[in-house]
Order: structure tokens, then C-alpha cells, then sequence
């Protein structure tokens, strides 16, 4: 036989079943698209935070003794005094395209001299830009706020009223985002997991459909090497034909993604997506999904025949690999251990499932004395024999959108409430220049449409113990009644009293990464005063990974200047934000004041956490999909091959409507058990991600929430997928009768 | 008569685009402006201009380019000789009007770009250091009285005795210098107006070319005593060289005899155009053009930036004037943005002395 005639004979085939090539490709085209896609995103976003930090390694922060923020005069001084500075500003550009790093690049020559040579280089495009231009590109940011100023070494002769400290990102999230990345790129292997589970269950089917025309075409003489080594190749050009639409498809959907999931990332870490050109690297799922395919897909023959003789050893491995993971999901402390332990879990459950369910069939038929009954019970417990992988697949896809779910749904719940209890009073005014903010208090305290306010002051602090960080300076005032509505997740008794005395709050972040809890003591500094406290209460803070202290306004030194101010106005009855802002331009005209409802406030921090989990949502959709549509395929393939018992049935005088029935039963009860067994897993991959994976990602957890109407919506969905299988059967029952085929012929036997 | 090298290349260091048109002659001096385009208003001198002191020893922010210049022939307490130079350059980016009002610092205005050069010249020694900086924030400036120029912790400032004191420390090398003057200001050219072409271009140029210093400089480890006399230039123009000059051949010469020579050689596409200066030993001034003196050039050295010309032949017939002017053994390259020779000289023949020669745009 020539070699065309024998590829023609053997992807006839794909002629005979088009759907199942539809289906491969479609599974192949839709994973490597979304593996693709985000492990981009997530390239670029480890890219970015690699130039962020690295942009800083070796450089020496030059501050003030007396802790107030340094400025272009306090650069001239040093550089006058032959201290080699570089002014150094962060701005967020009004156009909203990331994070600016103003710099002066006359100044930079010193830098090579100081042992920094390579850092001129470094500054070349990227986030750098002159800093006059960076200030001409945010004209609503102040220019003191993110200005400073930087050493190539630690400078041993500054003059009086400076000091050196090792130059750290404002927000030290290195760990946090990458932390959150890997949390993406996880999702993604579970993916590729669930990908790789049904391109296997479809292959193996379409291998059993095949094996007539294989071991004819070993009859004729081709060597059975030969033939295998064809069905490698075929595979490859396959897997080929679907990696290369989809890794472009990904690419695609990462240029569309990126700039919501750069705000994302800018808004939650402080990192700025630099936009990078495609590389080789972007090519990367292509070669690694067709070595995925061959090697899942070649794997197969003899892991089913190994399989099948140790089916009961098994079993015992899977319920070991099952408890390996819990424990490690319980007991482990970083990410990738959660990671670790979570694989574990899931393939414990893949091994279980189909076994534990069969099992469970099989005890059921024993106590079904009707006949039709033990018959539908026993072909079920064939069906999810045979559809293993499948209905694993489909359980796995189910979980992760049960988990996601529940994440995304706790998430917006908790993170309403926080907004709320936040967001008091109604008009909130962010002044420019917080000098004034005298002026501004004083024309608020004499209008009458003001009927309550509190001013809201931030900056640096510097703790010194537990150890030395540095971080967010909150000022509140302890005697407003507006704030006096906060929840916290620990407080000692009237907190916002323990506040004017004293005592200060800290977010759930610091209380986190210093393990600190209330009633612990801490030493800080706030303009260059020491202070010692004890915490009073641990408060919820979402959306952001820096630590803060909360300390109340009258605590604060007299050499204290705000980096920024705001301060919250509650109208009167009847007054309208409009009224404010007329009355405050009357009152102070020349006063730079950005005048904002809270409404909109709320809004904008909802679409910016709508966006973080836009990706999240959009992935485990897709992979519901993927699952739902490739349970649909093969499940119609698998009850084609049952035709033969139905039509006995028919034979053997089961009327058409009660038949009809029955199929639908059958298929739909196979993806309910799916997606049945789907929910304790989802409810177990809820709890890893809110208890243990989001305090490691993201700095703080969630309340542990399940959401059973959601369940519910799913098990729809799951028989709607059922009844549209038996919907596909019944249309072909009804064409010429079937030839008998045994399970034997799919799985592999001697015909 | 000096350069204003850094400008250019700061201004892309600012953000100018790639593939915007090359400057035209050495560091861009022949770069011709219009005072009417997009608002641009630098003024640009002319004959009947003339020189006010103190005042034009400060800056001239309505003018393009300007520089503050010393050179100095120094000996140590051992008697070997050190030749050494500090120059300050300002180039505005954008003109100033008068009545203009002061952008804040905290802006961080680009419209001027400073930059300072020194180095230190021993025979087969040489230092050179640059340094840049933007105006408009203290960085770098200038004031007339008191007189002062600075960059960084670079600077020539006057005393209250009168004195000018020059400090220049790099992280290897630096001086402190005192400087006495002798003398007043030699106005060059038409009363300060010293032509640069037959055409017009040119700048307002005056000297002090008799200064007397002491002071230490360090290097190589070594602090030394030294002392011995220098010239100082400040000029100033918005249009300095023709674009078809490629740079020039300078000199300033002190002779024993207590007169002093400056004459300089812009080499243009057929030809060149010279001009200089002849001061008696009590001080008369008298402008030399072309015709009245010859300066060529009698032997080259090739380093790996460029060939120069080491030897010159000067000659002044009305002053009988007949000298070699010979660099010393070394290569005295200045590798900055814009790299030119700059060395120290021996004068030889009719005349014996010593001076500075410069030469720029001799770099391959």
C-alpha cells in the first residue's frame, strides 16, 4: 500500500466523524487561546514588575532627618554640597496609561561615575520620562507627592538634615503581585488540565471507533509501529492546526485585556504594564500544547490495559494521592505548596470519581428488582465507566466555577459593605495642596449645607518595631461620628476612644505580614517623632497590598505635612452637591479643590474591581464551556455506540415514548452525577482560594460564603447539557437500526 | 571662542526624535535659527553692540549660547608645568523675553541646559570631566554681582576681596584655585562685536588675559602647590559659526615680553576665516584680521579620536612677530559629548612663551 493510500485510509476517519475533528480542534483552538492569552498577560506583567523593582536594586533613597518630603530645593542643596541625586517622581499620567517615572536625565552622568554605570541605560524609554514632562503630563497631581530623591551608593558625607535609606518600591508588592500572577497562571494549568483530560477522552473514543480499520490495515501488512508512528504525526498536525489559531487568538485577547488588566495590576500593586513587543516567547504554548497532546494522547493504550488489571490498587493510590492533598492543603504555607497540594486533590478526585460513582451504581442495581430499572442502573454505572475522563472533566470545570463563584460573589458582597461603611457622607473633597487645608475647614465649618465632615490625611510612617517597614500613614479624626459605623475584623472595646488616646489601628495587611493582633505593642515614626502604641482594632482593607497604620489627627507632630487630604462632608438636609461646590468657589476662590459625590467614588472603585476579575471570571467560564461542549460530543459518540441495546429495548417492547424517556434519563443523570460531584469539590477549591490561597496572593482573606443558588443554576445547566445529548440519540434511534457493538470493540479488544 | 557642545545632545536627551536633522558644524554652533519661526525671539549681536561691566560677566538669557572660559599654565612647588582648564557652557532651549515670568522650579523647566567642563593637562597626563545640568531650578547658574558660576558643586565665584575662587572636584582629581586679575577687560573685535564669518555671524568676546593663580590641585593621589597665570573668555552670540564652518583652530597666547596674542582659524568648505587679537605689554588693544597675520600648521598627531595639528607657525609682521607654538608630549583629547583638544603650549622663535590651544572638530 503506498503511503498516500495509507494516510487517506487512516484520517478517513475524521471524513466519517467530522465532528469529533470539530471538536478537537475547537477544544485545542479555545485552550491554547486562553493559555495563551493570559500566560502573556502574565509575562508582561512579570516583566513589568521586574523592571519596577529592579529599577531600584542598589539605589539610596536621600530623605530629611526631620521627616518632612523632600524637594527640588532639597536636591539643589545636595547636588551644590557634590552629592551625586537624582530627583526621582511617580506620576500617574491623566491619560490613565500606566505609571510615569519622571526623571532628569542631565543629572544622571554622576550615577556612572558613583558606581552605578549601568543605570543610565536602564533609564532609556520604558516607564522613564523627563520629569519636567511628567509633571506636564499629571497637572492634578501635586508635585511633591511621589517626588524623590536618589543616590547611586550610600552617601557617607551628607550634608546636616539628610540620611540614606536603601530605595524601595512605594509599595513593597513585589511578592503580592507576582503571588496574584501565579494565582492566573495556576487557573491556566488547571486549564490546560481539564483540556488535556478531553482531548484524551476524545481521542481514545475516536482510537476504539478506529480499531476495525486499524487491525484491518495490519492485516494488509503495514507494521503496527508504522501505523503508530502515523497516528503520532496525525496528532501532531492536529494539535498543530489548533495551537497556532489559538496562540494568535490568545495573543489577540491579551491586547484586548491588557489594558484593564494593566489598570488592574497599576490599582492593586502599583505596577505599571509596560507593553512589550511579541517574542519568540509569546510562541511558546504552540510547541508545548503539541508535546502535551503527544504525550497525554500516546500515553494511552497502555495505561488502560495497565490500568484495568490494577483498577483496585487504583483506587487505594487515588484515596492516598486524595488525603497527600488535603493535609498539604491544610498544612501548607506558601503558594506553590497550595498549588502542589491542590493538584494532588484533583487527581485524586479524577481517579475516584468514575470509580466511586460506578460502585455506587453497581450497590444500587443490587437492590433494583425491576428489570428496566437494573438495566438503566447498570448502564449508567457503564456509561460513567466509559466516560470517565469526560465526566471528570466536566466535574473539574464545574468546581472551579463553583469556587470562583463563591470568591467572586464573597468578594463583592464584603467589598460592598467595606465601600459603604468607607464611603460616608456624601460629597468628598480632595485638596491639591494640603497647606489648605486650614482655609478649607475654616469656609466648610461656616456653610450651612455642611452638616457633618472629617478630614482625611495621608502619608508615610516608618515602624520600627515589631521591625522596621515602612508604611501608609492614615490620620483620621476619633471623634466623628460618621466613622464610628466601621466594622473591624478585631477591636478592643470603643476603639475610636482607645484612638484618642493613644492607641492606633492597623490594616489587615500589616496585621498579616508582622502578625500583629490587637493589644500588641509597636513603635513608629511619624516626621521624625517616635511613638509608642498598642493596637486597638485590625480593619479590613481591600483592594490594595500596602500595610497602613491608622492613628487619629491630634496625635500627629506639628512638623507632620500630608502627602495627600481629603475631607468627607455630609450634607444637610436638602443641600445638593452643586450648592457645595458653588458656595466653596464663592468662599475660596484660587484654592485647588477636586470636588467628587461619593456615588461616583463608588463607582470607580467597583469598576476597577469588576476588572480584577474579569480575567478570573472569563477563564472558568470558557472552561465550563469547554467541558459542556466536549461532554456534548462525546456523550453523543458514547450513546451512538449504545444504539444496538436501545433498539433491544424497542425489541423487546419498551414503547417509543418510554424509551425516549429513559435515554433522556440516562443522560441526563450522567452530567447531574458530574456536576453532583462536582460541588463538594467546588466547595473544598472555594475554601482553598478564600482561607488559604487569597491572604498568600493578595495580603487579606474572606468570609467563607457558599452560594447554593448558584448550585442550582448549574445543575440546570448540566441537564440542559443531558437533555440536549439525549435530544441528539433520539434523532439518530430513529434512523436505520444499529450494528451491535460491544464495550469490548471500544475498548480495544480482539474483534 | 568656545562651543556650546552639550545643548544639542541635551535637548535629545530631552526628548527630541531620532532622525531630526544632524547639527551643522562643531556641535551644532553652525546651526542657523530664525528669530521670527514658531515665536523664537534669541537676539543676535551685531556690530555697534557693546560690553558693560559687571553686568555681562552674568547671563544673557535672550541670547542662544554662552560660555564662561579659564585656562591657566601653571607650575608646581617642583617646577614641572600644569596646564589647566574650566569652562561653563549655557545653551537656552527656549528664549527668554525680559519682562517673561520665571517658571517655579517645582516644574521643573527645560529652557536652558547647562554644562560644565574641566581638566587637568601634565605632559602624557590628562584628566577631563563633564557635567550637565538643567536651568531654571539653582542646579546651574550664573550671576553677575556678586559674580558666581556653578553647576553641581562645581564653581567660579568672586570674593569679598575681589578674588575669583575656582573649585572643580571630581571623584579622582580637583583644584582650588585663587584667581587675582591684572588688568582690564580686552574687548576682541569692534568693541567687543568679534566677527566669525565674512558673512556676519559672530558673538560678543571679551578677556581677562592676565591672571594671576595659586592654589592646589590634586591628582593622581597627589595634592600639589602650584602657581602661575591664566586667561579667562566669555562670549556669548545666538548664531556662532557659519554652517559651512567645521570648527576652528584657537590660541591664546602669553609671551614673555608681557604681550599677550589670541588668534583663531575657522576652517570653512574653500578656505578659512581668521581673525584675532594683539595686546602691548601695557595693555593697547589691537584686533588683527586676516591680513594682518598667517597661521598654519606644521605637523600632526593621530590619536585614536582624531589627527590634529601639535605644531603652528604664527606670524605678525606689523609686530614681528615670527613663533612655533608646539603642544607638549600626550594626548589631550577632551572626550566628552562632543570630543576637542585642549591643550597646554610652549611658544618658540622671535617670541618665547607659553598659552592654550584649542581645536575642535578634528574628531573621526
Amino acid at each position: 500500500m503506498t503511503g498516500r493510500r495509507l494516510w487517506l485510509a487512516s484520517v478517513s476517519h475524521y471524513r466519517r466523524h467530522p465532528l469529533q475533528l470539530v471538536a478537537l480542534l475547537l477544544i485545542l483552538v479555545l485552550a491554547t487561546a486562553l493559555w495563551s492569552g493570559v500566560w502573556d498577560l502574565t509575562r508582561q506583567a512579570r516583566q513589568s514588575l521586574q523592571q519596577g523593582t529592579g529599577l531600584l536594586e542598589g539605589l539610596q533613597e536621600i530623605r530629611r532627618q526631620d521627616g518632612a518630603p523632600v524637594t527640588v530645593a532639597d536636591f539643589v542643596t545636595l547636588r551644590r554640597a557634590g552629592v551625586c541625586v537624582l530627583p526621582w517622581l511617580e506620576v500617574t499620567p491623566a491619560s490613565g496609561q500606566g505609571r510615569v517615572i519622571g526623571i532628569d536625565p542631565l543629572s544622571l552622568g554622576c550615577f556612572a561615575e558613583g558606581g552605578q554605570s549601568g543605570l543610565p541605560q536602564r533609564m532609556q524609554g520604558g516607564p522613564f520620562e523627563d520629569i519636567g514632562r511628567a509633571i506636564e503630563s499629571s497637572p492634578n497631581t501635586p508635585a511633591t507627592a511621589g517626588f524623590r530623591l536618589m543616590a547611586p551608593t550610600a552617601v557617607t558625607d551628607l550634608p546636616s538634615g539628610y540620611r540614606n535609606v536603601p530605595a524601595e518600591p512605594r509599595l513593597a508588592t513585589g511578592e503580592l503581585a507576582d503571588s496574584f500572577l501565579l494565582n492566573l497562571d495556576a487557573l491556566c494549568v488547571l486549564v490546560l488540565l481539564i483540556t488535556g483530560l478531553l482531548i484524551r477522552s476524545i481521542y481514545l473514543l475516536g482510537l476504539s471507533q478506529r480499531r476495525a480499520s486499524t487491525q484491518l490495515l495490519t492485516r494488509f501488512g503495514v507494521p503496527a509501529r508504522r501505523l503508530h508512528r502515523m497516528r503520532l504525526v496525525e496528532l501532531a498536525v492536529i494539535s498543530l492546526l489548533g495551537a497556532v489559531p489559538g496562540t494568535v487568538l490568545g495573543l489577540l485577547m491579551a491586547q484586548v485585556f491588557a489594558q484593564g488588566f494593566g489598570r488592574v495590576l497599576s490599582g492593586l500593586f502599583d505596577v505599571t504594564l509596560v507593553g512589550n513587543a511579541i517574542t519568540w516567547m509569546a510562541c511558546l504554548p504552540i510547541p508545548v500544547m503539541i508535546g502535551l497532546v503527544l504525550a497525554w494522547c500516546s500515553f494511552d493504550g497502555r495505561e488502560d490495559d495497565t490500568g484495568r488489571r490494577r483498577r483496585g490498587d487504583r483506587g487505594r493510590l487515588a484515596a492516598v494521592i486524595l488525603l497527600l492533598g488535603i493535609v498539604g492543603l491544610i498544612l501548607a504555607n506558601t503558594l506553590v505548596l497550595v498549588f502542589a497540594a491542590l493538584a494532588l486533590v484533583f487527581l485524586g478526585v479524577g481517579l475516584l470519581t468514575p470509580a466511586l460513582l460506578a460502585r455506587g451504581l453497581d450497590a444500587a442495581a443490587r437492590h433494583t428488582a425491576k428489570p428496566l430499572r437494573l438495566w438503566s442502573v447498570r448502564e449508567l454505572s457503564v456509561m460513567i465507566r466509559r466516560l470517565g475522563l469526560p465526566v471528570v472533566a466536566l466535574q473539574f470545570a464545574a468546581a472551579t466555577v463553583i469556587a470562583i463563584q463563591a470568591l467572586v460573589g464573597t468578594f463583592e458582597t464584603t467589598f460592598y459593605e467595606w465601600l459603604d461603611q468607607r464611603l460616608q457622607g456624601d460629597v468628598y473633597l480632595e485638596l491639591r495642596e494640603p497647606a489648605d487645608l486650614p482655609r478649607v475647614e475654616g469656609a466648610l465649618s461656616g456653610l450651612e449645607s455642611v452638616a457633618q465632615r472629617y478630614t482625611v490625611q495621608r502619608d508615610r510612617a516608618e515602624l520600627t518595631q515589631p521591625q522596621p517597614v515602612s508604611v501608609d500613614l492614615l490620620a483620621l479624626p476619633s471623634d466623628s461620628s460618621l466613622l464610628h459605623h466601621w466594622t473591624f475584623l478585631s477591636a478592643v472595646s470603643d476603639p475610636w476612644s482607645q484612638l484618642d488616646r493613644g492607641q492606633v489601628m492597623v490594616n489587615e495587611q500589616l496585621a498579616r505580614r508582622l502578625g500583629l493582633a490587637t493589644g500588641d505593642r509597636l513603635s513608629y515614626r511619624i516626621a521624625g517623632q517616635a511613638y509608642q502604641a498598642t493596637v486597638a482594632a485590625v480593619y479590613a482593607d481591600y483592594g490594595r497590598p500596602s500595610g497602613e497604620l491608622l492613628v487619629a489627627a491630634s496625635s500627629l507632630p506639628a512638623a507632620f505635612r500630608s502627602a495627600f487630604t481629603s475631607v468627607t462632608v455630609a450634607l444637610a438636609e436638602g443641600a445638593t452637591p452643586a450648592d457645595l461646590r458653588a458656595a466653596l468657589a464663592d468662599a475660596l476662590p484660587g484654592v485647588g479643590l477636586e470636588l467628587r459625590d461619593t456615588a461616583s467614588v463608588r463607582g470607580l472603585a467597583t469598576r476597577i474591581f469588576e476588572q480584577t476579575f474579569l480575567l478570573t471570571r472569563a477563564i472558568s467560564m470558557l472552561t465550563l464551556v469547554l467541558a459542556g461542549v466536549s461532554l456534548l460530543v462525546l456523550g453523543w459518540v458514547f450513546f451512538g455506540t449504545r444504539r444496538w441495546y436501545f433498539h433491544l429495548l424497542r425489541v423487546w417492547g419498551v414503547g417509543r415514548r418510554a424509551l425516549r424517556w429513559r435515554i433522556s434519563g440516562l443522560s441526563v443523570a450522567v452530567t447531574l452525577m458530574a456536576c453532583l460531584a462536582a460541588l463538594p469539590l467546588g466547595v473544598l477549591l472555594t475554601w482553598v482560594l478564600v482561607a488559604r490561597i487569597n491572604p498568600l496572593a493578595f495580603g487579606w482573606s474572606l468570609p467563607m460564603a457558599v452560594y447554593p443558588l448558584f448550585w442550582l443554576q448549574l445543575v440546570v445547566v448540566a441537564g440542559v447539557i443531558g437533555l440536549i445529548i439525549a435530544w441528539l440519540i433520539q434523532r439518530r434511534l430513529d434512523e436505520r437500526p444499529p450494528e451491535p457493538v460491544t464495550v469490548g470493540q471500544l475498548q480495544g479488544a480482539e474483534r | 571662542m568656545r562651543w556650546l557642545i552639550g545643548a544639542l545632545v541635551a535637548m535629545c536627551l530631552a526628548g527630541c526624535e531620532p532622525g531630526e536633522e544632524a547639527p551643522q558644524g562643531f556641535a551644532g554652533l553652525g546651526q542657523s535659527f530664525d528669530p521670527q519661526s514658531a515665536g523664537v525671539d534669541f537676539a543676535q549681536p551685531g556690530p555697534g553692540d557693546h560690553i558693560e561691566l559687571p553686568r555681562d560677566l552674568g547671563p544673557h538669557p535672550r541670547y542662544r549660547i554662552e560660555w564662561w572660559y579659564l585656562t591657566a599654565n601653571l607650575t608646581t612647588a617642583d617646577g614641572d608645568p600644569l596646564g589647566l582648564q574650566w569652562t561653563q557652557f549655557r545653551q537656552g532651549l527656549k528664549p527668554h523675553a525680559p519682562d517673561a515670568k520665571t517658571p517655579p522650579p517645582e516644574s521643573w523647566p527645560l529652557q536652558s541646559v547647562w554644562m560644565a567642563h574641566a581638566a587637568v593637562s601634565r605632559p602624557n597626563d590628562h584628566h577631563f570631566s563633564e557635567r550637565l545640568a538643567r536651568g531654571g531650578i539653582g542646579h546651574a547658574g550664573a550671576t553677575a554681582s556678586p559674580f558666581s558660576v556653578w553647576l553641581d558643586d562645581w564653581s567660579l565665584t568672586a570674593s569679598e576681596d575681589g578674588d575669583w575662587q575656582l573649585h572643580v572636584k571630581t571623584d579622582d582629581w580637583g583644584y582650588d584655585l585663587t584667581l587675582s586679575q591684572r588688568g582690564d577687560a580686552v574687548r576682541h573685535g569692534d568693541q567687543g562685536f568679534s566677527a566669525k564669518s565674512a558673512s556676519g555671524e559672530g558673538s560678543m568676546y571679551f578677556s581677562y588675559v592676565d591672571l594671576t593663580i595659586r592654589g592646589t590641585v590634586t591628582v593622581n593621589g597627589e595634592t600639589l602647590d602650584v602657581q602661575g597665570s591664566g586667561w579667562f573668555d566669555r562670549e556669548w552670540s545666538s548664531q556662532f559659526l557659519r554652517s559651512d564652518q567645521q570648527g576652528w583652530d584657537w590660541m591664546a597666547l602669553q609671551l614673555e615680553s608681557g604681550e599677550r596674542i589670541m588668534a583663531f582659524r575657522l576652517r570653512e568648505d574653500e578656505g578659512a576665516f581668521l581673525a584675532g587679537t594683539w595686546i602691548s605689554a601695557f595693555g593697547e588693544v589691537v584686533p588683527l584680521s586676516g591680513d594682518d597675520f598667517t597661521l598654519q600648521p606644521l605637523e600632526q598627531a593621530t590619536f585614536d579620536t582624531g589627527t590634529v595639528p601639535s605644531r603652528w607657525r604664527l606670524t605678525i609682521p606689523s609686530r614681528d612677530v615670527d613663533i612655533e607654538v608646539d603642544t607638549m608630549a600626550g594626548n589631550f583629547w577632551n572626550t566628552g559629548l562632543y570630543p576637542y583638544w585642549e591643550s597646554p603650549v610652549r611658544v618658540s622663535g622671535s617670541h618665547s612663551g607659553r598659552g592654550y590651544l584649542e581645536l575642535t572638530g578634528y574628531a573621526e
